[in-house]
């Protein structure tokens, strides 16, 4: 732990640009849905280990690069005419901070607390100029071993954690001289209602209409590592034949209800889900943009977790096509009637799925020279309320999973020394307040 | 421009063929006599038999002795002459550097970047916008790395690495290109106007490739835009004296020191136009070098404004009332450049105009003198003694006003408004870059005469005067390796920023 010193030190502020210039008069307009997440922010973390071409230069060099493929990453922010937020894709480039951190990597992944992981991705919010102000934060934190860590911060409105993540991944693939595996897909006109709209929302239209979450008690944030053999004697003792991420998101739902004090019975969840690939036209992976889908889960927590995995599993894949399109066309009418953003995730207790993420595919190093993550972390700005719980995946291949939770403090603290979960021996790392 | 009386006549097309005739007949007038001199003379010996040419030889009683008197004289003569002229100096090859991609400064990145600096006012952010806008700039130049943080970090430190980037860079690649070894070079001439540190740039050259001991080796700071071609002259006297030596000539201009953070706006504009560039030139003398030299040196005519005060003042590095230091334009800038290029073009324009204009400008002078004050001055048409201009491009301004002042045409300044725009204004190093574009188009053919004109702080315009010595083949490995394709392009008058 921090021992009155700060350990990471953030010496330099510059902009990265793109390699070729932007054709002049680009404009990308944001979709509802990315307007939707007008409260929140995201902020990734990828861990590298030291490699014989990992340096600074040589990853702002490929960072140029990349960002010839992002136009809109590159651009600033406007009102339109309608008064929705468009992108001028005017060519300024992204801020990139220069940090420095005096630990070693494996020093810092066994001792780092959840506050001090934010300061490897440095965040500023929109000021009164928007079109001054960079929607993506890289910062390049070097640690005392040469290891690496790259951190991303942008607003959510750009980005949703898969298009952050394959930025990322593009990067990786840049840099390694590769050729890019998930090239940024920029269509505006993805969510665009159908011809005849049905909006409808219920969940949405609650939360949009209720008052803001106002609360006292701070979060606490915790990451679980959960080991390929760990996830599947955990799903042996529960249903075999589930998905790794109805298990565990079982399993965390049913303790946090039972340490928030919840009396056992019937409870609701709210989960999120990317899309890209739900839809009858899917779309590819590497579309820019936010493709969440919220909804609603219903399961009889007094009837074991068994139950709730089943109950998740069957939510998750018979998430009908229709409703994501009904919520698409919800948030596009509510964009014209001209209503500001809401909180998304939360207040109430919100379960992200976000384990088909090919975070661990960022290699900035060749193949075999151990290029891979050695971790990577996620988190959500803005989501205060009874918590939030990501289930994400794990630097080891196969059924292995970490798990992040953002609880309120009390809660989190009976997590972490929750036997139900400690049961599985999970790594805890990155615990304490955010 | 023509007298009021005779304007059918003039618009007459008969009237191009009588002044190509006359162009023809005064450039090659001595041609002309001595063709028409040895025809009468072969036509009289002609006539005249061998035996009485015999005769007539006879007649003339030449001794033995007189005869080997006469044919000495001539010999020492002609070896005095040739012995007299100066060296051919060859230009071998040239490279500069070629910026990387992540230096790139588009004009959004920079206005962001200026809106965030704590010093400048909202006047100084507009005004700056407005240069920017009209400068002529295009979205592809750039600063050196130290630039692009904010604050912008000017250290010692980031200065030097900018000047090691760059020049060695440069060097590198025309080490490759010549294949000369760093023990060969016999003279280093390194000009850097703004950047002096101490040991100086020509010392870090040494250094780093190691060069010889008995290196003569020279450092010019402080000579403005123009040091380019002052380091020429320098290298080319010293190659007088030299016998069989290689001069390498590095021009270059430091960004990273010199970033104004301050609100007058007469010391903004080099924030705005100065990008970050470097050449480096390799001047041979040796005669093996004539056949692959690129270039041989003609001429070079430098005019010094400096005695005149305003002419002083004109470009004049200073701190402004809060201490900021930066370099001070004055409003007369263009007045002084054309006053300065009039006197030059005064001095060179008799060694390079062909007979025929120089005879014209002769009568018109004598005309005005003597018969009419009030006729317009003849102006000698430049572009029949070059087929190439690389006019300094140290801003839009610069280049219409010559343009306008040499009736040159658009292709004949396409060099200089392109390199502006691909480069920005790169100071001494801005000629090799508008050399290498008429290169890299193909327009450079074997006997095409290039001028060089750079103006710089003092005031000074100074010229040089190239001749081409070998047909140069495209695609060329060059700055423009990239970016040639797209160019020309049009730039115009005011580019709309976001």
């Amino acid at each position: 732990m921090t021992a009155g010193g700060r350990r990471v030190t953030v010496y330099a502020k510059s902009t990265a640009v793109s390699g070729t210039p932007v054709r002049p008069g680009k404009t990308y307009p944001l979709s509802s849905l990315d307007h939707l997440m007008g409260r929140h922010t995201l902020h990734l973390v990828f861990y590298y280990r030291p490699g014989p071409t990992l340096d600074r230069d040589g990853l702002k060099e490929s960072l140029s690069e990349v960002l010839s493929h992002y136009p809109a990453a590159t651009g600033r922010l406007s009102r339109g005419e309608d008064g929705g937020w468009i992108v001028k894709c005017n060519d300024a480039g992204v801020r990139l901070l220069d940090a420095r951190a005096n630990v070693t990597l494996e020093e810092w992944l066994g001792s780092a607390s959840a506050e001090e992981e934010m300061e490897l991705a440095y965040w500023e919010p929109m000021g009164d100029d928007p079109s001054i102000w960079s929607p993506y934060y890289i910062q390049i934190t070097e640690f005392e071993d040469k290891a690496f860590a790259i951190g991303l911060s942008c607003t959510h409105m750009h980005a949703d954690p898969t298009c952050a993540t394959l930025l990322v991944r593009a990067w990786a693939d840049s840099h390694r001289r590769a050729c890019i595996a998930y090239a940024p897909f920029l269509h505006p006109p993805a969510f665009l209602p159908r011809p005849d709209p049905r909006p409808s929302h219920p969940l949405l239209s609650l939360k949009s209409s209720s008052a803001p979450f106002a609360s006292n008690s701070k979060m606490s944030s915790a990451t679980f590592r959960f080991s390929d053999l760990a996830v599947k004697s955990l799903l042996a003792d529960l249903q075999p034949d589930a998905s790794p991420f109805s298990a565990l998101a079982a399993l965390f739902w049913s303790r946090i209800a039972r340490a928030a004090g919840v009396p056992p019975g019937p409870g609701e969840l709210t989960l999120v889900v990317d899309v890209r690939k739900r839809m009858h036209a899917p779309l590819p992976h590497g579309f820019y943009g936010n493709a969440l889908h919220f909804s609603r889960a219903r399961a009889d927590l007094a009837a074991g977790v068994a139950h709730v995995v089943d109950e998740l599993g069957r939510h998750v894949a018979g998430l009908p096509e229709d409703e994501v399109w009904a919520a698409a066309e919800w948030a596009h009418e509510r964009r014209h009637r001209g209503e500001e953003a809401f909180q998304m995730y939360g207040p109430e207790l919100t379960c992200f799925a976000l384990d088909h993420l090919m975070a661990y595919g960022a290699a900035f190093e060749k193949e075999g020279e151990g290029g891979r993550p050695a971790h990577v972390s996620y988190r959500v700005g803005g989501a205060e309320g009874e918590g939030l719980v990501v289930v994400l995946p794990a630097a080891e291949e196969g059924a292995a999973r970490t798990v992040m939770v953002t609880l309120p403090e009390e809660v989190a603290k009976t997590i972490c020394r929750d036997d139900a979960i400690l049961r599985y021996g999970p790594t805890v790392m990155f615990a304490g307040r955010v | 421009m023509p007298a009021e009386p005779l304007p059918l006549f003039l618009s007459s097309v008969k009237l191009k063929y009588v002044k190509l005739g006359y162009q023809y007949l005064v450039n090659h007038l001595l041609t002309f006599l001595l063709i028409s001199t040895m025809v009468a003379i072969l036509l009289e010996l002609a006539r005249l038999g061998p035996e009485q040419i015999l005769s007539l030889w006879r007649s003339l009683h030449f001794s033995q002795v007189q005869l080997l008197c006469s044919i000495f004289l001539a010999v020492m003569a002609a070896t005095f002459f040739f012995m007299s002229r100066p060296r051919p100096i060859y230009l071998v090859d040239y490279a500069c550097f070629r910026p990387s991609r992540t230096c790139r400064v588009p004009f959004s990145t920079f206005m962001e970047h200026a809106r965030q600096m704590p010093f400048f006012d909202e006047k100084s952010v507009r005004f700056q916008l407005r240069i920017l806008e009209r400068s002529g700039l295009g979205e592809e130049t750039c600063l050196p790395p130290a630039n692009h943080y904010i604050p912008p970090q000017s250290s010692m430190e980031a200065s030097r690495a900018e000047a090691s980037l760059v020049i060695f860079s440069a060097i590198d690649e025309l080490f490759a290109k010549t294949g000369l070894k760093p023990k060969d070079i016999d003279i280093l001439v390194v000009n850097c106007s703004l950047f002096s540190p101490t040991p100086s740039l020509s010392a870090m050259v040494i250094n780093k490739y190691k060069l010889r001991s008995n290196i003569l080796s020279f450092n010019l700071s402080g000579m403005g835009c123009s040091a380019g071609l002052i380091s020429i002259d320098l290298a080319r006297d010293l190659l007088q004296v030299h016998r069989n030596s290689y001069a390498l000539v590095v021009s270059t201009e430091i960004i990273t020191p010199n970033y104004y953070s301050g609100n007058q706006r007469s010391m903004l504009l080099p924030n705005c136009l100065f990008r970050m560039g470097a050449a480096a030139v390799l001047l041979s003398n040796r005669r093996r070098e004539r056949a692959r030299a690129k270039y041989r040196l003609v001429r070079i005519v430098r005019t010094h404004k400096g005695a005149d005060d305003r002419s002083y003042r004109c470009v004049y590095e200073e701190e402004d009332d809060e201490g900021n230091a930066g370099i001070n334009l004055s409003k007369d800038l263009m007045a002084v450049a054309g006053d300065a290029l009039k006197a030059n073009i005064t001095t060179i324009g008799p060694l390079v105009l062909p007979a025929s204009e120089q005879l014209l400008f002769l009568l018109s002078l004598i005309g005005r003198k003597i018969i009419y004050p009030a006729w317009k001055p003849y102006i000698p048409d430049f572009k029949r003694a070059f087929e190439h201009f690389c006019i300094h491009a140290g801003g839009r301004a610069v280049i219409d006003e010559l343009q306008k002042s040499l009736d040159l045409s658009a292709e004949h300044v396409e060099a200089s408004r392109m390199a502006l725009h691909r480069f920005g204004n790169t100071s001494s190093s801005s000629l090799w870059y508008e050399l290498n574009y008429i290169e890299a188009k193909g327009r450079m053919r074997r006997g095409d005469r290039v001028w060089m004109i750079g103006f710089g702080s003092g005031f000074k315009c100074n010229s040089a005067v190239w001749k081409c010595l070998r047909t140069i083949r495209t695609p060329v490995e060059g700055p423009w390796s990239g970016s040639i394709h797209r160019y020309p392009v049009h730039i115009p008058e005011v580019v709309k920023l976001l």
